[in-house]
């Protein structure tokens, strides 16, 4: 006879306990605002219920708050703020992972890392205003670190600034924002490099295996997790950009710069338009969501 | 789950101090609301008591106090404002005035919130006219916050949705954005308080909607062409244009001298620095009426005649590299003043930039019958803390203020008609009298009247410009194609027609 599950009693007042303290902030200050965005997105001005608000923007061709300028392609951008996220992700999220993970293995072998590291991370914790200004300088003519390079090595025609010309200003941007993310990259991966067993590597090493062919075939598979994490965080982070665009460009020239959040905020702050605000807000949360919803099932895959 | 139960206490611990941090402020706020109810009633009362005196006393002043009586208890002063407009002038000055004496006779100390968007020597010259206030009312104390027009557009309207406000004055040069404010019912009006006939013409009509007056003039920046350092003119022979061809020979001759990367240095920010060149050039070559006429959107960008000027005067200038490339405004008065570049198109605010006001000259383009001016404005928001206290000093800086303000460095000029031109600092006086001499219309900014996203696609579209010039016919196609031609419509200017 098969041993009778006894049913474990609920207990409500140890769930109640530990549910509403966190619940009741968490339902004022994010669930309520969340709802709110949403229902806003949804209505007019009378609070009746529209689509009016998604329509305008996702139609809106002005180049500073257009989502999509599609006719403005192949020529340089503007392109639409969600194309030009899109163009974030596309060129920031490998440099960013790549650059992390490479630095992380190659640092492991090097004489004060730690300060080398420490260095790094500094663009981290850079006030992303600061850090827009700093991108401005970087690729300022005469000033810049980048147009100053580029032009003793003989490419004149990039030796400007960046910021100012159509074609140059959203690049800038992307690789400006690379140096100030790569630190949170490098520090994720040499976090896990560090924890990898010196065996596999010992091991690899009696077996005659080159150091590409150690980090191409055991440190990238071990770190992988690590790489998600990083992969998951930088697609946040292009996807919700904001500060460094309207510290360095404010979008432009000609809208050639903008992004999603920085229409968002010419929504809000400036056209006082909250309800086609709240429409954008809920367009970029919906992108963001399917980064998240990857991360988390995958978290769970694991977990299983 | 014994695993999981110290992380879960951990959190709820935290979560429970958030909540009590929450519920503390929320008590206190409740607190703070509590006592400005009873604060509100003892003042009822003590007015109460006070018509009651008045009535034994002097029955014939007892409308004018009856008026004030409103004002201070309601918040909806609808009734009260239209008192107040219907009396003259003078009986609104009265009222003002027993105001005043209520204030003064009152120990308790009282502090008033202004904001404004003032910063370094800016403020400097701004808190003279605080000071002289303050003076007069000794127990009253001026806190001054800088906050930006483009941050008070962000955090305003959400506090005043909430029925709150931080600030008891606030400042901007964004008329348009105060009527915005006025139509959602968030302004107290200021019919009675000031006169509007006592300012120049083409400055109360940006603040004036539904018939009823939503913000005081401050003091006015013009933005009258292009600067220069006399000495540097003097050291190189230059001389001031007298035509468009001694313009551009002026400019090739700059063009040469050790030294100079560009003639002209365009100020750079969000863009409005080069709105304001392209709106000179309008005016000179189309004419003052041309600048009503593109507000109104009666004329729109990619008309032939804003394409003949821009396209034959301004765009041959940049290509030829007489213009700099956008560099930040302010840096850019650095480098001009250090001689790296010899004209820079500014507004007056420059002369209280400088180190040497009185090395400072300038020159319109030829033949230029227009100035853009504007002023700053002062509003009281329904909900300060301070109303009665708001509106006094919305009255001392519209009057008494601007004298002060304009005897300062402060590169502005008193758009208050009584104000004594001979009060105006020295360098500015200079320039002000010269416009006037010159029979210079004073038009309003283009960008400032059309404003919302328009003003920033306007400046945006400038920048690319600026480095394409070749992209002329793009640009104003999508400034024509995004004016906001129905609303601007009903824009009117005194004297001229749009």
């Amino acid at each position: 006879m098969p041993p009778v599950r006894k049913r474990r009693r609920v207990k409500w007042g140890t769930i109640l306990f530990f549910l509403i303290p966190p619940l009741v902030p968490l339902s004022i200050f994010v669930i309520y605002p969340i709802i709110g965005t949403f229902y806003l997105s949804f209505v007019n001005d009378h609070n009746q219920f529209t689509l009016n608000n998604y329509i305008s923007v996702i139609q809106q061709t002005s180049p500073d708050l257009a989502l999509v300028l599609l006719n403005n392609m192949p020529r340089p951008p503007p392109w639409g703020a969600l194309i030009h996220n899109m163009v974030w992700l596309a060129i920031h999220l490998p440099l960013v992972t790549f650059l992390g993970l490479a630095l992380a293995y190659m640092l492991k072998v090097v004489y004060g890392r730690s300060i080398i590291k420490s260095i790094m991370f500094i663009g981290m914790v850079v006030p992303m205003v600061v850090g827009g200004l700093i991108i401005r300088f970087m690729f300022e003519k005469y000033v810049g670190v980048v147009p100053v390079v580029l032009g003793a090595i003989g490419l004149k025609s990039l030796a400007r600034s960046w910021t100012i010309y159509p074609d140059t200003a959203l690049f800038a941007l992307i690789l400006g924002s690379v140096w100030l993310w790569t630190g949170f990259s490098l520090t994720i991966h040499a976090a896990a490099i560090d924890s990898l067993p010196n065996s596999y590597l010992e091991a690899a090493k009696i077996d005659g295996a080159s150091e590409w062919q150690i980090f191409r075939k055991i440190v990238i598979p071990l770190v992988k997790p690590a790489t998600l994490t990083v992969v998951v965080m930088t697609m946040l982070w292009d996807l919700k950009i904001f500060g460094i665009v309207y510290a360095a460009t404010m979008g432009g020239p000609g809208g050639a710069s903008t992004v999603l959040a920085l229409v968002m905020y010419w929504y809000f702050a400036r056209m006082l338009a909250y309800h086609k605000a709240a429409a954008v807000a809920v367009i970029l949360t919906a992108i963001t969501m399917i980064p998240i919803s990857i991360f988390i099932r995958w978290v769970m895959r694991r977990g299983r | 789950m014994a695993d999981l139960s110290k992380p879960a206490i951990v959190i709820s611990i935290i979560a429970i101090i958030i909540s009590i941090v929450a519920i503390s402020y929320s008590a206190a706020m409740l607190g703070n609301l509590n006592s400005r109810v009873s604060t509100l009633s003892k003042e009822i009362s003590g007015l109460r008591s006070a018509i009651q005196h008045i009535k034994t006393v002097t029955p014939s002043t007892v409308t004018v106090v009856k008026t004030k009586t409103t004002t201070a208890v309601k918040t909806t002063t609808a009734t009260a404002v239209k008192t107040k407009t219907v009396t003259s002038v003078t009986t609104a000055t009265k009222t003002t005035v027993k105001t005043t004496t209520a204030v003064k006779t009152s120990a308790a100390p009282v502090t008033l919130t202004i904001y404004a968007p003032w910063a370094g020597d800016e403020k400097k010259w701004f808190m003279a006219v605080v000071k002289a206030f303050e003076k007069e009312h000794p127990n009253v104390k001026v806190q001054y916050v800088t906050m930006r027009a483009e941050d008070l557009a962000k955090a305003m309207p959400i506090q005043f949705a909430a029925g709150i406000s931080p600030a008891d004055v606030i400042f901007t040069p964004w008329a348009w954005w105060i009527i915005k404010m006025a139509q959602k019912g968030y302004v107290e009006p200021l019919n009675g308080i000031i006169n509007p006939n006592e300012y120049i013409q083409g400055i109360i009509y940006k603040v004036e909607w539904n018939g009823k007056l939503w913000a005081a003039p401050f003091t006015m920046w013009l933005k009258p062409g292009f600067w220069y350092r006399k000495s540097f003119f003097k050291a190189h022979h230059l001389w001031v244009p007298k035509n468009w061809s001694s313009f551009l020979k002026l400019l090739q001759t700059i063009k040469k001298i050790p030294g100079i990367v560009n003639p002209i240095v365009s100020g750079d920010s969000k863009g409005w620095p080069l709105s304001d060149i392209v709106e000179h050039f309008l005016i000179t070559f189309g004419g003052p009426k041309l600048q009503i006429e593109l507000i109104s959107g009666k004329v729109k960008f990619n008309s032939t005649i804003v394409k003949h000027i821009l396209g034959t005067y301004l765009v041959p200038l940049i290509e030829k590299g007489y213009f700099s490339k956008p560099i930040d405004w302010t840096t850019a008065i650095t480098l001009w003043w250090h001689e790296k570049y010899a004209l820079y198109f500014m507004g007056t605010w420059i002369t209280g930039m400088v180190p040497n006001a009185s090395d400072l000259g300038f020159f319109t383009l030829p033949g230029c019958k227009g100035v853009v001016g504007g002023a700053d404005y002062a509003f009281v928001p329904k909900f300060a803390k301070h109303l009665k206290l708001a509106l006094e000093f919305v009255k001392f800086a519209a009057t008494e203020g601007q004298v002060i303000h304009s005897s300062e460095p402060s590169g502005k000029v008193p758009t208050w008609l009584k104000a004594p031109t001979s009060k105006i600092w020295g360098p500015m006086r200079q320039i002000y009298e010269t416009i006037l001499k010159r029979h210079m219309k004073i038009l309003p900014d283009l960008d400032d009247s059309v404003g919302g996203s328009w003003q920033l696609l306007f400046w945006d579209q400038l920048k690319l410009l600026w480095v394409e010039p070749h992209k002329l016919d793009q640009v104003l196609n999508t400034l024509a194609a995004h004016f906001p031609y129905k609303r601007m419509a009903s824009f009117k200017y005194p004297g001229m027609s749009g």
